[in-house]
């Protein structure tokens, strides 16, 4: 069988599958590692075999991966992965506390393989509007991920995820539409489809293309978390369970982002760089800034790991904006880095909250000595958000001063330092106070989480130093061929 | 044929209007599936005008899904709720309406002489019709405060992109369409399970009461 159609069937069988299950923990969580493990198998396979021999597509090329898609693949694949098999601990002890029922825990883990199987579709799809209908679908796939429990605080959460993310794909629609209306007929073949109109891109028209951008980045740039239309993101990050919040952080924010590159790219070669890229400028710059700001007044953990997310999304909006070669292989390089790395924040967000019972980190503290290898995990994400040399977020953030050097564009390196001054100073001094020091308020589970409990946590943390400190070939070469792709 | 499309299009619009402003749930909803009704017209109209088959299986699809299916299970749910009338929207029941007509007025002014360079369908009215619809669904979101209100301005902006569909790109595959509509469905039905939970919490479908997560 075709690994496409195997991306297609698989987590969607599984899930219906774990809807089927028995109520028994011990055989809901086996059998959700052992499931997520075929899957992410299954889409490595899929990234090996483009990685291998280039560009795969099935049903009259309806349904592609190219090197750009595999990217995105490859961190549903081992993101997905790592955050499901933490997402097993964090529900046991959810059921301990009597947070959360059986029933629940199984719809949960039921619903992230639909979620899975929608966010690899999204990536999958060469037909512009099954891309979008895709998107979408993640929106509705992950709404009850997010309103797990059914009070208010979590009901909330799930009304602001669904209603402004689908305001604001409404906007990603008409510009599929859009798009689709300006290509039909002046372009040779289907129009519908991504790699036709990125090969025509020059036969469209050029006011139509702009104002699709606009649409889109609307759009698609709500999902991903683009300011000004990024308010749902710290409500449902922070409202959310611990791996829930890693898995939309750390995977569908990308996805979201990868929809606005696939428009950046046909844009960009109907009416040149210099459009999409100031648009990108500004929504980069008011991203950054917007964030920098509520960021350093959170003092919940997970709301301000939320506002990070919104910052980094700024940060791969202004490599995109910045652009060049370097730029964008910057801007497709921090889409990895930041997905393991903020995968990593929410789930020690989730040991965090068992140890001191709370989310609020002045009533935290003395962290090192309760809980020292969540205290390190914790540090590492910090670390590598913040750009701290020898992380993963560093390689991208660098990158990015150095696509502005060699532009010339000092000005933009200027605004791009200051954000990132901002941030570098609020995030250490929330590090301090949760870690350093002595315990503030009270301490609920006062010892380390137990060795295999953290190995997910482990596997993050080795590889936002790994992609820190050594340039993985494969990976460089979908990060070039993409970026080739794009600039044609 | 034109006059035809013109006509119902124009109805749209006042039908999106009336969703948008009628204090009754019911009232709106029994709205919505009449502007549903009217865009399977257009739909008809089109597919008789240019022969596209795809036009047909849209007409069908539409009305066993947004002409039948929708408004029943948003009636059903009123019902079980027991909501009979709309919460006070943003700027109170009047000046509501007259921000969203003036806005969308504006807005469609601006989008349809775009869409008309590309557009199959080169009539102004229907082109007018299709982003004042969208751009009413979006206001519906911005002032309305009702959870239910919110879920039609779902629809009618939807209804909004299907008639630009229909009138810009009606050649494009029924599968499309079909994803589209899947994606919409789920989407209402999402929005109806959480507004039940919403009215449970907070014994209103009243939005602006949702303030627990601010910070």
């Amino acid at each position: 069988m075709d690994i496409l159609l195997l991306i297609l069937i698989v987590p969607f069988v599984f899930g219906i599958l774990m809807f089927l299950m028995p109520l028994n923990f011990k055989l809901l969580k086996n059998l959700h590692i052992f499931l997520s493990l075929i899957v992410s198998v299954v889409l490595l396979t899929a990234v090996g075999k483009v990685v291998d021999g280039g560009e795969l597509h099935i049903f009259h090329q309806f349904i592609f991966l190219d090197s750009l898609g595999a990217i995105f693949l490859s961190l549903i694949a081992i993101t997905g992965l790592l955050v499901n098999i933490y997402a097993t601990t964090y529900m046991k002890w959810e059921l301990e506390e009597g947070h959360i029922t059986l029933k629940e825990v199984k719809n949960y883990f039921a619903l992230s393989f639909i979620f899975t199987w929608t966010m690899a579709l999204s990536v999958l799809c060469n037909n512009i509007a099954f891309m979008w209908a895709a998107i979408e679908a993640t929106t509705l796939a992950s709404v009850f991920l997010v309103a797990v429990k059914k009070d208010k605080k979590s009901t909330e959460s799930g009304y602001k995820y669904i209603v402004l993310c689908s305001i604001g794909l409404a906007f990603a629609l008409y510009a599929t539409i859009l798009l689709y209306s300006a290509a039909n007929g002046n372009i040779d073949g289907e129009a519908m489809l991504y790699t036709n109109l990125l090969a025509n891109a020059a036969n469209l028209d050029p006011m139509a293309l702009k104002l699709v951008f606009i649409f889109a980045l609307i759009g698609f740039g709500t999902k991903a978390g683009l300011a000004p239309t990024h308010t749902w993101l710290p409500d449902v990050h922070a409202e959310g369970p611990a791996p829930t919040s890693a898995l939309l952080s750390g995977v569908l924010l990308k996805c979201a982002m990868l929809g606005l590159i696939r428009y950046y790219a046909v844009v960009a070669n109907g009416v040149g760089f210099d459009f999409v890229q100031t648009v990108m400028i500004i929504s980069g710059t008011l991203t950054l800034f917007i964030s920098a700001f509520f960021l350093i007044r959170q003092h919940n953990v997970k709301r301000m790991f939320a506002y990070h997310s919104v910052a980094h999304m700024g940060v791969i909006a202004f490599g995109l904006g910045v652009g060049g070669a370097i730029g964008l292989f910057a801007a497709l390089f921090h889409c990895a880095a930041h997905s393991f790395t903020k995968a990593l924040a929410f789930c020690s967000t989730g040991n965090i909250a068992r140890i001191y019972g709370t989310k609020d980190m002045t009533k935290m503290g003395g962290m090192i000595r309760i809980a020292p290898i969540t205290a390190v995990l914790f540090g590492i994400a910090i670390c590598s958000l913040v750009g701290v040399p020898g992380f993963a977020i560093f390689v991208s953030e660098f990158l990015i001063f150095k696509a502005a050097a060699i532009g010339g564009q000092y000005i933009l390196m200027g605004i791009f330092a200051v954000a990132l001054a901002i941030i570098f100073i609020a995030d250490f001094s929330h590090f301090f106070l949760a870690t350093f020091g002595k315990v503030e308020g009270e301490v609920v589970h006062n010892s380390e989480m137990k060795l295999s409990e953290n190995l997910p946590l482990l596997g993050l943390a080795i590889l936002i130093v790994a992609f820190g400190v050594w340039q993985f070939d494969s990976f460089t070469f979908l990060l070039d061929e993409s970026v080739k792709s794009i600039m044609k | 044929m034109e006059n035809i499309i013109n006509i119902v299009t124009v109805l749209m619009m006042a039908t999106s209007f009336a969703v948008f402003s009628l204090r009754q749930y019911h009232h709106s909803i029994k709205a919505y599936a009449l502007q549903t009704l009217l865009l399977v017209i257009v739909f008809l109209a089109l597919y008789f005008k240019y022969g596209s088959h795809e036009l047909l299986i849209w007409a069908i699809t539409a009305f066993v899904i947004k002409v039948v299916f929708v408004p029943l299970y948003l009636l059903r749910l009123i019902k079980k709720i027991g909501v009979v009338v709309e919460d006070e929207p943003v700027g109170g029941f009047f000046i509501s309406p007259v921000i969203a007509l003036s806005f969308s007025l504006a807005v469609s002014m601006m989008l349809y002489k775009v869409f008309i360079h590309f557009s199959l369908f080169q009539e102004i009215l229907p082109l007018f019709a299709a982003s004042f619809i969208f751009m009413m669904g979006i206001f519906g979101f911005v002032l309305r405060n009702s959870f239910l209100k919110q879920i039609l301005a779902y629809c009618l902006f939807e209804n909004g992109i299907h008639l630009s569909l229909a009138l810009m790109a009606y050649t494009s595959h029924e599968l499309v369409e079909v994803g589209i509509l899947t994606d919409a469905i789920f989407a209402v039905i999402i929005m109806s399970v959480l507004a039940k939970r919403f009215y449970a919490s907070y014994d209103s479908l009243d939005t602006s009461k949702a303030i627990n997560l601010r910070g």
